[in-house]
């Protein structure tokens, strides 16, 4: 692997094996003991999670939660002890707003999908879909750090990390949770944070573009020069250790460059979609050579899933222009169209290949949008965190299933609500965990992400 | 969880036991139902409703329906009610989930009540006060000979192997520092070490390290960044904006400068929880007590509206205050009963009440940007001699111009109503006729009539512009004449009314003219930067302007030639111009109105003779004017020389109240009210002044000698800092959860120490410093090869340690992120040693949303301590290689070997930088010493025969490479790439 002209090339290959024979076995029993839990409670159903995070809030009655009667009481002046309209001058009288968009039976299964998400629609039989979501707080951040921490105030360990620390590594050249955004979401980087969690744990965040992870592209002009350099480091290294009866943590450092080494490679690869058919750029609506918009992450996602990541999280755009349709509805057509068409080639993709059966695909956002407003002819929808609609696809999901349901106007939920917390429980239980037992020691306390809540939700697993 | 489910496997017999032993009735009849039954809805996991039935006072107290027990009464128990489906709404287990209890366990049930329900006390959680931390601490005697470290004699390690001295300066400047000793600092402390053999003699080499490094301001900087993490410092608020704190650096600052001083423990402690009481005692300290409570100010803050959620920023001051002076975590306490340790909710909204009772400066948030109640750094006697006399100046000028103004209005008003008669009409045409000219008029005016020319547009909404030329004479103007524009172009803004060539005041005058009298009141100089182009205006409405520049100017699209006046029309009526006429004669008006937009439809003017005298209170305004621009022309000096205060991001007191215990932390659902009061386990004490928040007493508290865990924790986060972990393994939790200590008699020795070298965190430094468990050797016991010099033999083993647990060898330990950045940039020669201050924020009318967060990074070269940190973003730097959290309070740094920090090593730009600095300060030296140089400043040691040979190989391997560049950027790149191999390696980045 190297080939110096120059008399002390054998001094530089000896250095080179000197090092990894010194290491092997130490390096794998590091990594492996390193910063995780043991494993699996039991026998996951999954291996890996797709995480698909619509930012902004997006209306469950315009899109997944069919509401008739909505249409008919238009303009019908109702009352509600509401968060976000109490004590807000021009709020004292509310009323009904009829959604923009027509809702057909799809798929076997029949459920009903607004024209909104068009695509999705032809997917309906592969996922569940829960009417009843409910969250704790109807501000972004907060319902924005709830969906991805359990908590709503306090910064604490991201579902990715928690499940990072839970299922270890698949693949060391790559970091087990990446998160692929365009910009920042509300609540910034704590939605990716490891927060107590070991360092490794965190979510690596990728900005879909040239330079996808930060340092990723060699600085030195030519890899021989890379090699002639960390050669040199490996073997100042080996010596040092040498001197140190193999200290455990001098020896993972010294393998931390094989691997970040081992990165430089392969994330571009990763990132490299030169090598999907026309077929799969197509089923994205990807042209070739693009490396942004949703259709990329989406497809950068699976390659991710394909190479072991253990939690991707695609977020659709960042804290403004968003789903937070104050102003218009209509704002959510161009939104929608942004990853409708993605997101059901990702599905379509995944199936193709077989990674459908053990990848978790999550799609959500941080609450709902009410079903009224100040005045019938207002053209958006406020915060609405009593209820809204989220799905799961993917393995251990029963698919092509309606779980919960929310009252005739979508403004609360009536039967089989499901918290936030009991969304974590079941995407923990589907990755094999006891969510109750997943846990980490911290200023001493047991920590854990449903913090003292959560049931599975057992009417969404197969 | 583990330890209560562990005693409680007790396999449940059928068999019936007597019931003489109430314990054993209990542990087999009733234990087993409660654990299995009702637990999982109302034990430590949850407690529905509120209630929990895992100890005897819990089930006393009850839930939210009221006490659960009564003892000896079973029909009065809500208990036995609820198990025996006795009431409609309240039947437990819950029907949906778990059948009836069998009528077996009923009885036994009821039996347990009726008997006294006999609860086993072993199963309460809580060890309580028998815990040893909270235990007095009794200083233990020490038994060592002469001569002995106390701590030796403790660890038994009198007698370990020293390390050599390049290592233990190394060790000892980055514990104390945070950077590299220099090669220089390296060979005079080696010599004065190696002078003699003698013990004497090292502990004198020792003892002036130490002296040199504790008395370097690096010394704060780097234990003060200790204490920062214990308090999660940071730049910014954490609420939804993450909003600047513009004056927080000051705070932090307070804490170096702390440690530099080597201020008191006990009263360093004070002076967080209660500067601002301090300094009204001492105005000597004023400006360096108002920053200390900080340490409470940079609370996070929540939520939207932060007013709203203070409640969670008293949890984080109450939780950080725990963690950081007594090691117990007290933010458990706001929901329920701490679940391990002595601390009650009754004990939180006690402290709570404290801090309700403080006012904390407000950074602003979405709903609510304007900064308020930040502190002076002055004394209140400072703000009156410094500070008074400005706004009293301020106030009283403010005054006279509001009366300046107000006597305008009145005499406005005066010729307002004069105007009641109708103008005589003198002329008008469209500007597209005859060029806008008007023949001369003869007519006679008296003193103070107005001649009123107004122009106005003929398509609606547009606004026309026209040249203006005006020109009024006595007879035949040889003895007198009034020329608009040679009148007022070289000092347009001077005044409106303005005056004439003759020096009367109140000539000409530029009108709003939709209205029938309005002065246009607004002026721009140098309009969109165009130079000699002035404005007067109303708005975007009319306005009269000129063009007083040599050239021709385009405005509006217009050209405008030079040494011109112009009137622009409103979007919706006439502007205007009048002379204001100071004789009574007749006279004689010429004028022209051009209009000057290209392609305009033109428009329409008047003159108009308004009879009346105005002429003498449009004199008075012109002088009122005079006086009101003097007016504020002092003003704007005196706002120039504004005596600015400097601000602390601290607290003062608010309004001393006694707090509401709230159920279940929920502030919506009040309480009793909880009189403030000191916790239970300190002794409980009532604040002693209900008109003061009480946060003096709390302070006196914490640092009451007897307080059995203040020093402790205190001792212990500094040996942590020598020895990499504590005494106590969890710093911030010497709690039931927390670990116990290692050495318990150890600890006790240093507490007590500490507190009788009047809490001195140097004096501990120099006490564990000179230690021999502090110098010993490290993993790597290879000899010291100085100078030549041979490795001296270490002390012999003679007397065998007073314990059975030797210490060693020395832990290595990873350079923390600051220590990696400073010593990237010292190397380099880039560091900037000067202290930082503030950060260059946004102003401080910046706004920022949850949609727009605050988000910066900011450069600099000064040590990493000054960085700005974030709350919601971390410093991508700081977060790679485990800085502190700004969040939460951090005890201990994490150690992470991530890919992405070997990643940094091969391609980050800063390090990249910094290798190539750092290389071209070895090119400097001659070519023969680069080597020895560079391993000198890295390792503080000479480099080996190899490690030269091979340098020189690397070198001429990586030049090879590079055939296409000049000789010199070859050197240099190649020399860069060796410094990077020092820079990365773990030599450099490990301690030992």
């Amino acid at each position: 692997m190297l080939n110096l002209p120059f008399p002390s090339r054998r001094h530089f290959l000896r250095s080179l094996s000197a090092a990894s024979m010194l290491l092997p076995g130490i390096v794998q029993e590091l990594l492996a003991a390193e910063g995780s839990a043991a494993g699996p409670h039991f026998p996951p159903k999954a291996k890996r999670v797709i995480f698909l995070f619509m930012t902004g809030g997006v209306s469950h009655i315009d899109s997944f939660d069919p509401k008739p009667k909505l249409f008919v009481d238009h303009g019908k002046e109702i009352k509600a002890e509401h968060p976000e309209i109490k004590n807000r001058p021009g709020y004292e009288h509310i009323y009904l707003k009829r959604p923009q968009w027509e809702f057909r039976p799809h798929g076997q299964c029949g459920t009903e999908i607004s024209t909104l998400f068009p695509s999705i629609a032809e997917c309906v039989d592969d996922i569940a879909l829960v009417r009843s979501m409910q969250t704790s707080h109807s501000n972004h951040f907060n319902a924005t750090l709830g969906m991805h921490t359990g908590s709503f105030t306090f910064a604490r360990p991201s579902l990715g990390s928690w499940l990072s620390y839970g299922l270890g590594s698949m693949n060391r050249n790559l970091p087990t949770f990446i998160v692929l955004a365009p910009q920042q979401p509300y609540a910034g980087g704590q939605v990716w944070a490891a927060d107590f969690l070991p360092a490794e744990h965190q979510g690596t965040w990728v900005i879909p573009g040239p330079e996808p992870v930060a340092n990723i592209k060699r600085r030195v002009s030519s890899a021989r020069l890379q090699e002639i350099e960390l050669a040199a480091l490996r073997q100042r290294n080996a010596d040092h250790l040498a001197a140190r009866a193999g200290d455990p943590q001098l020896a993972a450092r010294i393998s931390s460059f094989e691997t970040a080494a081992g990165m430089q490679l392969a994330v571009p690869e990763a990132f490299d979609l030169s090598r999907e058919s026309d077929a799969t750029l197509a089923l994205y609506g990807l042209q070739r050579g693009q490396t942004t918009g949703f259709g990329w992450q989406c497809l950068a996602a699976r390659r991710l899933a394909e190479r072991g990541v253990r939690f991707v999280e695609l977020i659709d755009v960042g804290s403004s222009n968003n789903w937070d349709a104050h102003g218009d509805m209509l704002t959510h057509a161009p939104l929608a169209k942004n990853v409708d068409q993605p997101i059901a080639g990702l599905l379509r993709d995944l199936k193709g290949r077989g990674l459908f059966e053990d990848t978790l695909v999550v799609w959500t956002t941080e609450f709902g949008r009410t079903p009224f407003n100040n005045s019938a002819e207002a053209k958006g929808r406020e915060h609405h965190n009593w209820a809204f609609s989220s799905w799961l696809a993917g393995a251990g999901v029963r698919t092509g299933t309606v779980y919960g349901e929310t009252d005739e106007y979508g403004l609360q939920v009536v039967k089989d609500p499901v918290h936030v917390h009991d969304f974590h429980a079941t995407i923990l239980h589907l990755m094999g965990f006891d969510h109750t037992r997943l846990t980490f020691r911290h200023s001493g306390r047991d920590y854990r992400l449903t913090d003292v809540r959560g049931e599975i939700v057992k009417g969404l697993l197969a | 969880m583990r330890g209560v489910v562990g005693i409680v496997a007790v396999v449940v017999l059928q068999l019936r036991l007597h019931a003489d032993d109430p314990n054993e009735f209990f542990e087999r009849h009733i234990r087993p139902v409660l654990h299995e039954q009702c637990r999982k809805c109302h034990g430590p996991e949850k407690q529905k409703a509120g209630l929990r039935v895992d100890s005897r006072e819990a089930l006393l107290r009850g839930g939210d329906s009221g006490p659960a027990l009564v003892p000896g009464d079973p029909e009065a128990s809500l208990l036995i009610k609820a198990v025996r489906h006795s009431l409609a709404d309240l039947k437990m287990p819950p029907p949906t989930e778990a059948p009836k209890l069998a009528a077996e366990v009923l009885a036994d049930l009821e039996a347990w009540v009726k008997a006294g329900a006999f609860f086993p006390v072993t199963t309460v959680a809580s060890p309580g006060s028998k815990h040893w931390a909270f235990q007095p601490v009794h200083k233990p005697a020490v038994h060592a000979l002469r001569g002995v470290n106390p701590v030796d004699a403790f660890l038994g390690t009198t007698n370990a192997p020293s390390a050599d001295p390049r290592r233990l300066i190394r060790r000892m400047t980055y514990d104390l520092t945070g950077l590299p000793p220099s090669p220089e600092e390296v060979d005079e402390f080696a010599q004065s070490f190696w002078k003699s053999d003698s013990a004497q003699i090292r502990d004198e080499a020792i003892n002036q390290l130490l002296d040199r490094l504790l008395a370097s301001p690096a010394y704060g900087e780097r234990w003060g960044r200790k204490w920062l993490d214990v308090v999660r410092y940071a730049d910014t608020a954490g609420e939804n904006t993450d909003r600047p704190l513009r004056d927080a650096w000051r705070y932090r600052n307070y804490v170096i400068a702390a440690y530099n001083h080597d201020t008191p423990y006990d009263q360093f402690v004070r002076e967080q929880i209660a500067g601002d009481l301090l300094a009204a005692a001492d105005p000597r300290q004023y400006a360096q007590l108002i920053p200390a409570t900080g340490y409470l100010a940079i609370a996070r803050r929540f939520g939207h509206d932060i007013d709203k959620d203070m409640h969670l920023t008293y949890e984080d001051v109450i939780d950080t205050l725990g963690k950081s002076v007594l090691g117990l975590s007290l933010g458990c306490a706001r929901c329920h009963n701490h679940k391990y340790d002595p601390v009650t909710t009754r004990d939180y909204y006690g402290l709570y009440g404290i801090f309700s009772s403080t006012k904390f400066a407000y950074p602003g948030c979405e709903p609510n940007q304007k900064v308020r109640d930040m502190v002076p750094l002055w004394t209140p006697d400072e703000m009156a001699s410094k500070r008074k006399p400005f706004d009293d100046q301020l106030v009283a000028l403010d005054s006279a111009i509001k009366k300046i103004k107000a006597s305008q209005t009145e005499r406005w008003n005066t010729m307002r109503q004069a105007l009641t008669n109708p103008p005589t009409f003198l002329a008008a045409a469209m500007t597209s006729d005859n060029g806008g000219q008007a023949a001369p008029l003869c007519f006679s005016v008296k003193v103070g009539d107005m001649v009123r020319l107004s122009i106005e547009s003929c398509e609606p909404s547009r606004q026309l512009i026209a040249r203006v030329e005006f020109l009024v004479e006595v007879g035949d103007g040889g003895q007198a004449w009034w020329n608009l524009s040679t009148d007022v172009l070289g000092d347009f803004l001077d005044a409106n009314p303005h005056g004439d060539r003759y020096g009367q005041p109140a000539t000409w005058c530029f009108l709003d003219a939709r209205k029938p009298l309005e002065v246009l009141t607004d002026t721009v100089r140098d309009f969109e930067g165009k130079k000699g182009l002035h404005l007067w205006r109303h708005g975007d409405g009319p306005a009269a302007f000129v063009n007083a520049s040599d050239v021709s100017l385009t405005a509006w699209s217009a050209i405008l030639p030079p040494h011109s006046l112009f009137l622009r029309t409103a979007p919706d009526g006439p502007v205007g111009v009048a002379w204001i006429s100071p004789i009574s004669r007749n006279v004689r008006l010429s004028c022209r109105v051009t209009d000057v937009n290209s392609g305009g439809t033109g428009g329409m003017w008047k003159l108009e003779h308004f009879a009346m005298n105005i002429g003498a209170p449009m004199t008075e305004i012109a002088g009122l004017n005079e006086e009101l621009q003097r007016s504020q022309q002092t003003r704007a000096e005196l706002v120039a020389r504004e005596p600015k205060v400097p601000l602390a991001y601290a607290v003062t007191e608010g309004n001393p109240a006694d707090a509401p215990l709230q159920k279940r932390g929920d502030p919506d659902q009040p309480g009793e009210i909880i009189p403030r009061k000191n916790l239970d386990l300190l002794g409980g004490q009532r604040t002693s002044d209900p008109k003061a928040s009480g946060r003096s007493d709390l302070a006196r508290w914490l640092t009451d000698p007897t307080n059995s865990l203040t020093a402790r924790v205190m001792v212990n986060r500094i040996w942590q800092g020598h020895f990499g972990c504590g005494i106590v393994a969890t710093p911030n939790d010497f709690g039931a959860r927390g670990a116990p200590p290692t050495y318990p008699q150890l600890l006790d020795w240093l507490a007590a120490t500490f507190v009788e070298k009047g809490w001195s965190i140097k004096a501990m430094h120099r006490l564990i410093m000179t230690s021999s468990a502090y110098r010993q050797a490290g993993r790597d016991s290879a000899p010291f090869s100085s100078n030549g010099r041979p490795s001296k033999p270490q002390a012999s083993p003679d007397s065998p340690p007073l314990v059975s647990r030797p210490f060693h060898p020395f832990p290595s330990r990873r350079l923390e992120a600051e220590e990696i950045r400073d010593t990237l940039l010292a190397l380099s020669g880039e560091l900037d040693r000067e202290s930082g201050e503030g950060h260059p924020f946004p102003p401080e009318t910046a706004t920022f949303t949850q949609h727009t967060p605050f988000k910066a990074i900011y450069e600099s070269r000064k040590r990493s301590v000054y960085l700005m940190t974030q709350r919601i973003q971390r410093h991508p730097f700081l977060a790679l290689f485990d800085g502190p959290d700004t969040n939460a309070s951090t005890a201990e740094r994490g150690l992470s070997t991530v890919p992405t920090q070997a990643l940094f090593f091969m391609n980050d730009p800063f390090f990249h930088a910094a290798a190539e600095a750092f290389s071209k300060q070895l090119l400097k030296s001659p070519a023969a010493g680069r080597v020895r140089l560079a391993h000198r400043l890295c390792f503080q040691r000479e480099p080996s025969e190899s490690e030269r040979a091979d340098a020189v190989q690397f070198l001429e391997a990586y030049r090879a490479e590079l055939n296409d560049l000049g000789p010199e950027q070859r050197d240099l790149a190649a020399w860069s790439a060796y410094a990077r191999t020092l820079l990365a390696s773990n030599e450099l980045l490990y301690l030992d």
